[in-house]
């Protein structure tokens, strides 16, 4: 099981608050809590099956179905490489190379600083841009391994790596 | 009553029956994995796959699963046309590289005319093939103590956070139901361990033999008017109980 983090339950009676209490607002909680939290905490989870009467195992379900939703914390910016066909092509791998060169950190993970996490997506669907580097809302296209330093300093410090 | 025809020839179908039914009431066989009598049609193992088309179509048809496809009157079915017969081979060669060590799927795909995938073997074979029986019929007892995890090529069927399940009751139905065993328990006479959860059993009080969990027990009472007094003797105890009294009654009617 994850960590806790929701000792004082604030941030979930407010959630709750805002979707009707039934199995079809599951998604919808879990993406509140998310925003919330940047994660989902185990505990968490548990009483949003509480709270909307559905099997904590269906809940379990839907949270590692989708890859929107993490188990694990996640850094306070997410950067996302973009790694279809076209990017891939473009150079996607060399920009992860550099991300990890510089953070440390490779796909999926997230620095012990936990100001990052980075990420691999399949397509965003801006080819044109390829290759696509997503740092927190920020998007950047054609990207080389250059340009990834100053587009993570944008955004926030570095690790100390 | 709805007419189709299955493989050429004409047969009655009930109403509102799928056409997996009238298929097999036909004397056709189908493979399946996921198809079970008290569970609702899933279509996800795909192995029941036939061409459906009616005369008004011209010759268009489309492969449906037949386990969820309703018998609807007029109907034209094949089990056997070379495009459903191909498909349902390339799914039990997709099962045999999943499960390549697996004795159900193994006599499946041979049957097809498969001895080895064609693809790469699972580099870590597993015996669950997916069919959801396990989860669906935890869901129908109304338990829900475990669900498929993950997606794609990681899913698996697990408890919550892969830890012991707090809702399991140790009914084993999903041991049982699973086609493939592979869900593993043990069962002693004062113990059942499942999903690394360990169970304390229930006594007959007549014969002193373990019949159930407590929390099976605790889980019916009370449910569809089940008393928990029920529970006090195991369902042998009760068959001798019950014949002794239609013997003594029959006993008195011959009188």
């Amino acid at each position: 099981m994850n960590s806790i983090s929701c000792a004082d339950g604030q941030p979930m009676e407010a959630i709750l608050e805002r979707h009707p209490r039934e199995e079809a607002s599951l998604i919808q909680v879990l993406q509140d809590v998310h925003r919330a939290y940047n994660y989902l905490p185990c505990d968490v989870l548990v009483q949003v099956a509480e709270a909307l009467d559905v099997p904590v195992a269906k809940v379990f379900s839907v949270a590692t179905f989708y890859k929107a939703f993490s188990l694990d914390p996640q850094g306070k910016t997410i950067i996302k490489v973009c790694t279809g066909t076209a990017c891939h092509i473009r150079g996607s791998g060399q920009v992860i190379e550099e991300i990890t060169r510089q953070l440390g950190i490779g796909p999926g993970q997230t620095t012990s600083d936990m100001g990052f996490t980075l990420k691999t997506v399949n397509c965003v669907g801006a080819c044109a841009m390829a290759p696509v580097l997503i740092v927190g809302d920020q998007v950047h296209g054609g990207v080389k391994p250059a340009k990834v330093a100053k587009a993570l300093n944008q955004e926030g410090p570095r690790d100390a790596h | 009553m709805n007419t189709l025809i299955v493989n050429g020839r004409h047969v009655k179908a009930r109403e509102g029956a799928m056409l997996l039914e009238v298929i097999r009431e036909a004397g056709v066989s189908l493979p399946t994995l996921c198809d079970h009598a008290a569970l609702e049609p899933w279509g996800g193992c795909r192995l029941c796959l036939v061409d459906v088309t009616r005369n008004e179509w011209d010759g268009w048809a489309k492969m449906v699963v037949s386990c969820m496809f309703p018998a609807e009157d007029g109907l034209i079915v094949r089990t056997d046309s070379q495009r459903v017969v191909e498909t349902r081979k390339v799914v039990l060669d997709l099962l045999l590289a999943r499960c390549p060590d697996t004795p159900l799927v193994q006599k499946l795909a041979r049957d097809h005319g498969i001895e080895q995938t064609s693809y790469q073997p699972n580099p870590e074979p597993t015996d669950c093939v997916l069919c959801g029986l396990c989860t669906r019929v935890c869901d129908h007892i109304g338990v829900s103590a475990i669900a498929t995890v993950n997606r794609g090529a990681g899913r698996e069927v697990a408890p919550p956070f892969h830890e012991a399940p707090p809702d399991c009751i140790g009914c084993l139905a999903c041991a049982e139901i699973c086609p493939t065993s592979c869900i593993p328990f043990t069962a002693s006479d004062s113990k059942r361990t499942i999903w690394g959860k360990t169970f304390e059993m229930v006594r007959c009080t007549l014969c002193g033999r373990a019949f159930i969990t407590k929390e099976q027990a605790a889980f019916y009472d009370g449910r569809n008017g089940v008393p928990a007094s029920y529970f006090d003797t195991c369902d042998e105890c009760k068959r001798k109980a019950q014949a002794k009294q239609f013997s003594r009654l029959s006993a008195g009617a011959g009188r």
